[in-house]
Parts: C-alpha cells; structure tokens; sequence
C-alpha cells in the first residue's frame, strides 16, 4: 500500500457526501486567506510572517520532501531552499493562480523530484562499477505532535485517495512522488500508456470533486 | 467546451508529466482557452493536495531557525505611480515629432556607416576564427604529448605490471574536452592524476576524487582539488581507508572542503 489509507472503493456520489463534512471549505478558505496575508506581509519585509508561515507550512512540505528523497539531511536542505525563494518572491505571489499551499508543495516536489533523479544518475553510474553501492533507505522520524489543521487536512486527503480505485490511487500516487515518467509508470505498472494515462485523469478529476481547491 | 483528450492532457500537466512536443501542443492550446486555463489550475491546486498523503513528519527544531537566519530582507518592489496622461499629452506629441524628424536623420546616417561596420565585423570573425582554429591544434598536440610522455614513462617502470592505469570519461555537458588519467598503485596506496582541459569551478566548490572498491558499500574519499584557470592539474592522491581492490575512479563537483560520501554530480568516471 503507497498511500496510508485504506478504506474500500464506493460509489462516487457516496463519496462525496461522506468525505465533504470532514474537509470544511470555510476552515480551508481560512487558513488559504490567512497565508495569503502572511505572504503580503513577508513581501513588505516582515520576517516574522515567514516564521509564521513556516510554522504553518513547514510539517506537510518536510514530510513531502522526505516522502520523495528519503532522506533526512536533504529534505531539510530542500525545505530550507522552497522557504527562501518564497521569501525572496513573496512580492510576486498571486492569489488568482492558486493557493499559498499549492505554490509552496509544488515548489517542494519539483525540488525533490530534481534530486532524486539526480542521485539515481549517480546511483547508477556507481553501481556499473560497485553493484553494491546503493543507499541503505532511511526510516523516517514519525512525530505524533501535528497541528490539528495539517492532521485534519491530512486525514480527509488520505480518505479521499481511499474512495479511488486501487489502481487510480497506485497511478497517481506514482505521478506525484516517483519522479518517472508517463512511460515509466506504465512500465512499472505493466499496463499500456493510454490506460496510464486514463487512470491518473480519472483518479484527478475524482479527487478534484471530492476535494475542495483551497485549504 | 473541455474534450476527455484535454482533461487527460490537464491531468498529466498538473503532475508535470507531458514532455516536449506534447507539453508545447498544449500550453498552447491553454493560451488561447481560459476555460482549459481554469481546469488546469485547479487540477494542479488538487495535485498539489496529495502531498498530505505522505506520512507526517515534524522537521528538526534547528531548522525554523537556520532559515530566519538566511532569510535576508528583499529589496522591496518599487510602487508604480499613475502618470497623468491628459496633462502631458501634448507635450508628449510634440516631443515625438522631434524625436522622429532627428530619428529620419540619423538614419540616413547610419545606414551608410552599417554597411562599413559591417564589412569590419565578418573580417574580424574571421580572422578570430583561424586564431581559434590554430590555438585548438596547438592544445590537442599539447595533450596528445601529455599522454604519450607519461605512457612512456609507465612503461620504463619496473612495477608497471602492478599500476593500475585508467582513462576517465566525461559524465558531464561541461567536462566533455577534459583529459584525465588515474595511475594508482596498490602496493603503496597512492595515486596520480593527470588533468587538462578540466573547466574552473567556482571558490566554493571543490573537486574530489572517489576511489571505487567493493570491499566498502560507498566509494573511498581520495581527497578534494581546484583547477586552476587553464584546467590543468598534476595530483598525487592517497586515499583515506586502505583500498583492496580499485575498481574505478571518479570525480565529482562538491561543495568546498569535500564530503564523506559522494552527494554532488559525478563529472569524470573511468574503470
């Protein structure tokens, strides 16, 4: 199992009347304001609106970069980068292309994504000479004190993934973490592209109806 | 009016996964229909959601405030002041005509001047290429020499049988002129490297040398170097563990001061 869920497939109109609840809009569009103005008033220079972005932020984006790298040392260096360059274009944020979240997850993944098909460049290229050469993986450092708001949201994405079709959740899951192509996830997967290509828009658009947009 | 193909397409943007032409197909077609635009962002805000799927982790305490302490203030944006287009509108015709009667001046000017210029310019782009063309034979007879003299050298030692000599390939886009041989010597665990054309790197950043043995599941340290600016370098080595068996060598672009175990590209790697 990819995703820490797992709850049976259900009808799609059950799933969203069961999933909605848990997942106010009105909480999500507080919070997604909330950054918002933490961001405008980092653009002003404000140094303790980053630290109270980063208090916000920090937990879902090192827990993402550690998911994709698997490393501790690195998932700190690439939180570290994503906090920077938002400070840095706090100014050039704008709330109609998405929300603060979005941008900074986004941010956080193509980091990662970046160095972990950096390091299996170099993984291979060692292993031609040492086969044994590849990195013992890292367990991570599971903390049971998260902020109630990244608990919360966390457990209604996890319940929206377990209302997809195992195969959907497997597809998107490698779309979003892996870092492999279209081609490779269908190699992987050992199914033809177009149905690749299939699930990962039918397991989106589900998730999509059954999410709200913003936290 | 949104197709399947186009929600598929969306889909596959929103995790980054459409590529070359198809990428370029269809931020194109999102140019031209706002409606594929609107899909499109919000199918990337939902994307973007599944990062809560990963198991939550708290980052270490020291890291809030490493980043506080790098963030540095950003030089603010400079406001943009409404300017009074009735008032000086006028004023500015006025200035436009002047600007265009002076502009139709000089560029009867000009135009005599470019065709000289011109004529200049392809004489000296030729003459700079023959010089490029003369310094690039002259290098390579340089290097070919290098070589030779330190194979003939090999060959009057009386331990040739037990070095182990190896040519390293270029890995990276920018090492793809660099000439680098390893001589390692098992008995006395120590090495040579020979290095031209290698490209400078930047002062906080350091070259290190990695010895490939199976007998350690990573690659030995063979210590750190800079190039200097012609990229020429003639490097003893001597590893920081006993080497049992050096199976290949490699270099790779570190942050200053080096680091225990390989984490920057690997440039050069040979068997």
């Amino acid at each position: 199992m990819l995703f820490a869920v797992s709850s049976p497939r259900r009808e799609p109109e059950r799933v969203a009347r069961m999933t909605k609840p848990d997942f106010s809009s009105s909480v999500g569009d507080e919070q997604s304001q909330e950054q918002a103005r933490l961001l405008a008033a980092m653009a002003k220079g404000d140094k303790s609106a980053l630290g109270r972005l980063y208090d916000s932020l920090s937990r879902p984006l090192y827990s993402l970069a550690f998911r994709i790298i698997n490393d501790n040392a690195e998932a700190q260096d690439i939180v570290q980068d994503v906090f920077l360059q938002i400070w840095q274009k706090a100014s050039t944020y704008d709330t109609s292309r998405g929300s603060v979240f979005g941008w900074a997850a986004t941010l956080t993944r193509n980091r990662a994504i970046d160095r972990v098909r950096m390091r299996k460049r170099r993984t291979e290229l060692l292993a031609e000479s040492a086969p044994d050469l590849q990195p013992a993986p890292l367990s991570g450092d599971l903390d049971s004190g998260a902020s109630m708001w990244i608990r919360e949201k966390a457990t209604a994405v996890r319940n929206a993934l377990g209302q997809l079709a195992p195969d959907q959740q497997k597809a998107i899951e490698l779309a979003f973490f892996s870092g492999l192509t279209q081609l490779q996830i269908a190699d992987k997967l050992n199914e033809p592209l177009g149905t690749i290509k299939a699930r990962i828009r039918r397991g989106l658009l589900k998730l999509k109806e059954t999410l709200p947009t913003r936290l | 009016m949104i197709t399947e193909r186009q929600e598929e397409l969306a889909a596959l943007h929103a995790f980054g996964l459409l590529e070359g032409e198809e990428l370029r197909d269809f931020e194109a077609q999102l140019t031209a229909d706002s409606e594929l635009r609107g899909l499109v962002l919000s199918l990337a805000e939902t994307a973007a959601l599944t990062a809560l799927a990963a198991p939550q982790i708290n980052p270490p305490p020291a890291l809030k405030e490493r980043i506080l302490a790098l963030a540095v203030t950003p030089v603010p944006e400079n406001k943009i002041v409404q300017f009074p287009v009735a008032r000086f509108a006028p004023w500015a015709v006025a200035a436009a005509l002047a600007l265009a009667a002076i502009w139709q001046g000089s560029q009867n000017f000009s135009l005599r001047s470019e065709n000289v210029s011109l004529r200049t310019e392809r004489q000296l782009a030729e003459t700079a290429y023959k010089i490029a063309q003369n310094q690039l034979s002259e290098r390579s007879l340089v290097a070919e020499n290098m070589i030779s003299s330190l194979g003939n050298k090999l060959r009057k030692s009386e331990d040739l049988a037990r070095l182990k000599v190896s040519a390293l390939a270029s890995l990276a886009g920018n090492t793809k002129e660099a000439q680098v041989i390893a001589v390692w010597d098992p008995e006395q665990q120590t090495g040579l490297l020979a290095m031209e054309k290698l490209p400078p790197i930047s002062d906080n950043q350091d070259y290190q040398i990695w010895i490939v043995d199976p007998a350690y599941k990573n690659p030995v340290n063979g210590g750190v170097f800079h190039v200097s600016a012609d990229g020429k370098v003639a490097l003893p080595f001597k590893p920081d563990q006993p080497v049992a068996q050096a199976a290949a060598f490699a270099i790779s672009l570190e942050k200053k001061g080096g680091v225990q175990k390989a984490e920057g590209t690997i440039v050069l790697l040979g068997k």
